[in-house]
């Protein structure tokens, strides 16, 4: 039985299992939960991760939810993972399980409600709040100088010195990802002053294309319509709050 | 060179790494470092970890943040520690780390700031701390109460002794106890206003109290002595009509 994904590309930690799954010839069903529609939240997809969240997979009997365990399975359980992915090594292994733990409460935290505030929240039904975009800017910001000055140091090509990327390389970027739903003059202001953040990113992706691009395409079409319903919304004062599009 | 571990006992994440290290028989040096005084942010300790937080450990040349990482690391690199803190087996290992980072956004999310909120307050030190904010703890006792109810029904299923249903603990079961064992400084009322719902949740806590014991509770000790002193001072407060802020006290 294959492996099925269940994922919406409008997740981060969802497209990093995509990518994790497709450059290492993992063989598996894509199964869309669509977000912005609520599927997340229906019964059957319920039965597949109670959290009602993506991504979540499921493994014969076995099912399992949060991105960082589902990269570590999916690592240590298919045969002809590369090592540096999940490597043996204890010591190596353990750096990269702090990398992903922070990531939650630094990264994650910041950038995703920068994003959601400053030019996501209407397609999920919420208006945007620049107060909260202010003070997410400021951790996404403080997450950015960090993972820059502990663990991309000297010419590091990928976290913690590494020649090659691990799952959290692949966690992280995708995160940083989203910022392509912000505006031009926003992601500039962000990412700008991090130049070893901007050639990680590249490292990526020329690491894991062309599933990377492939993956994230979805990003560049979202982005598009956000901003044309933003301006047309400036033009006509309607109501701010702007209604999902299913077709997002 | 022995294991040094940084930590302060009012942390949870740092509690559950004395208290896997004393249960495991494991060799350490416990080294304070007052975040409630702002030292988590010296250059000293910023050598140690980067990130200015406790738990952090040095063993031998090797430096390690984020408890979950440490306490995988330790299950793993010290000889005699059992299986079932950190099973071999692949997918109760993968099901132990889903419920650790579930454990950042919500389990923490909750329980952290509405104990800052509602008891703590500035003597939580000067990167978590602050006034108290009822109005704050009353949103963030949501998430908590959310996070509580999931373990029950998701983890604690039927007549489960410890997550999963597995029959000794796992390095999850300590992490997330550790973090409830946090609402001790509450006053009773409000502990039992907001555990009292979950039986399951503190039959839990029961088990993996015995089952860790002495340490647990020798761990957990000095809780009781902040609930008091944060007790005393609410009540001279009260009675002298002083700025209702708290200066952190050093002591804690």
């Amino acid at each position: 039985m294959t492996l099925k994904v269940y994922v919406d590309r409008m997740s981060q930690p969802s497209r990093a299992i995509l990518i994790f799954c497709k450059v290492n010839g993992i063989d598996f069903e894509e199964v869309k939960i669509d977000v912005t529609k609520g599927h997340h939240r229906s019964p059957e997809f319920k039965e597949i991760n109670p959290m009602g969240k993506v991504p979540a997979i499921v493994d014969g009997r076995f099912k399992l939810f949060e991105s960082h365990a589902i990269l570590s399975y999916l690592a240590s359980t298919f045969p002809g993972v590369p090592d540096h992915w999940y490597p043996a090594d204890l010591f190596t292994r353990a750096k990269i399980q702090s990398i992903l733990d922070w990531h939650h409460s630094n990264l994650r935290l910041g950038a995703m409600n920068f994003v959601l505030n400053s030019a996501l929240g209407p397609a999920l039904g919420l208006p945007l709040n620049p107060q909260a975009a202010k003070e997410a800017e400021k951790i996404l910001s403080a997450s950015l100088l960090k993972i820059e000055s502990v663990w991309l140091k000297g010419n590091a090509k990928f976290l913690l010195g590494n020649f090659r990327p691990s799952i959290a390389d692949l966690s992280l970027v995708c995160e940083i990802m989203q910022l392509e739903l912000v505006n031009e003059n926003d992601r500039e202001r962000v990412l700008g002053p991090h130049p070893k953040i901007l050639q990680w990113i590249e490292n990526v992706k020329s690491a894991t294309n062309p599933h990377f691009e492939e993956v994230h395409g979805i990003l560049y079409k979202v982005k598009a319509r956000l901003h044309s319903r933003l301006e047309s919304t400036k033009n006509n004062t309607v109501d701010f709050r702007m209604k999902p599009n299913p077709k997002l | 060179m022995t294991l040094k571990v940084y930590a302060h006992r009012l942390s949870q994440p740092a509690r559950a790494v004395i208290v896997f290290c004393k249960v495991n028989s494991i060799d350490f040096e416990e080294v304070m470092v007052d975040f409630t005084t702002g030292q988590t942010l010296s250059p000293e300790f910023k050598e140690i970890n980067p990130m200015g937080q406790v738990p952090a450990i040095v063993d031998g040349r090797f430096r390690l943040f984020e408890s979950h990482a440490i306490l995988s690391y330790l299950a793993t690199a010290f000889p005699g520690v059992p299986d079932h803190w950190y099973p071999a087996d692949l997918f109760t290992r993968a099901k132990i780390h889903s419920i650790l980072d579930w454990h950042h956004s919500n389990l923490r999310r909750g329980a952290m700031p509405f104990v800052i909120n509602s008891a703590l307050g500035p003597a939580a030190g000067p990167v978590l701390g602050g006034p108290l904010n009822p109005q704050a703890a009353n949103e963030v006792e949501k998430i908590l109460r959310a996070s509580l109810s999931k373990i029950e029904s998701l983890w604690l299923k039927g007549n489960a002794k410890f997550l999963l249903g597995n029959f000794k603990p796992s390095i999850a079961d300590l992490s997330l106890v550790c973090e409830i064992m946090q609402l001790e400084v509450l006053d009773e009322k409000d502990r039992e206003r907001v555990l009292g719902p979950y039986p399951k949740i503190l039959q839990w806590i029961e088990n993996v109290k015995s089952a860790t014991n002495p340490h647990f509770d020798d761990v957990h000790g000095i809780l009781h002595k902040v609930k008091a002193r944060l007790q005393s001072r609410l009540e001279s407060t009260k009675n002298s009509a002083f700025d209702l802020r708290m200066k952190p006290n050093s002591k804690l």
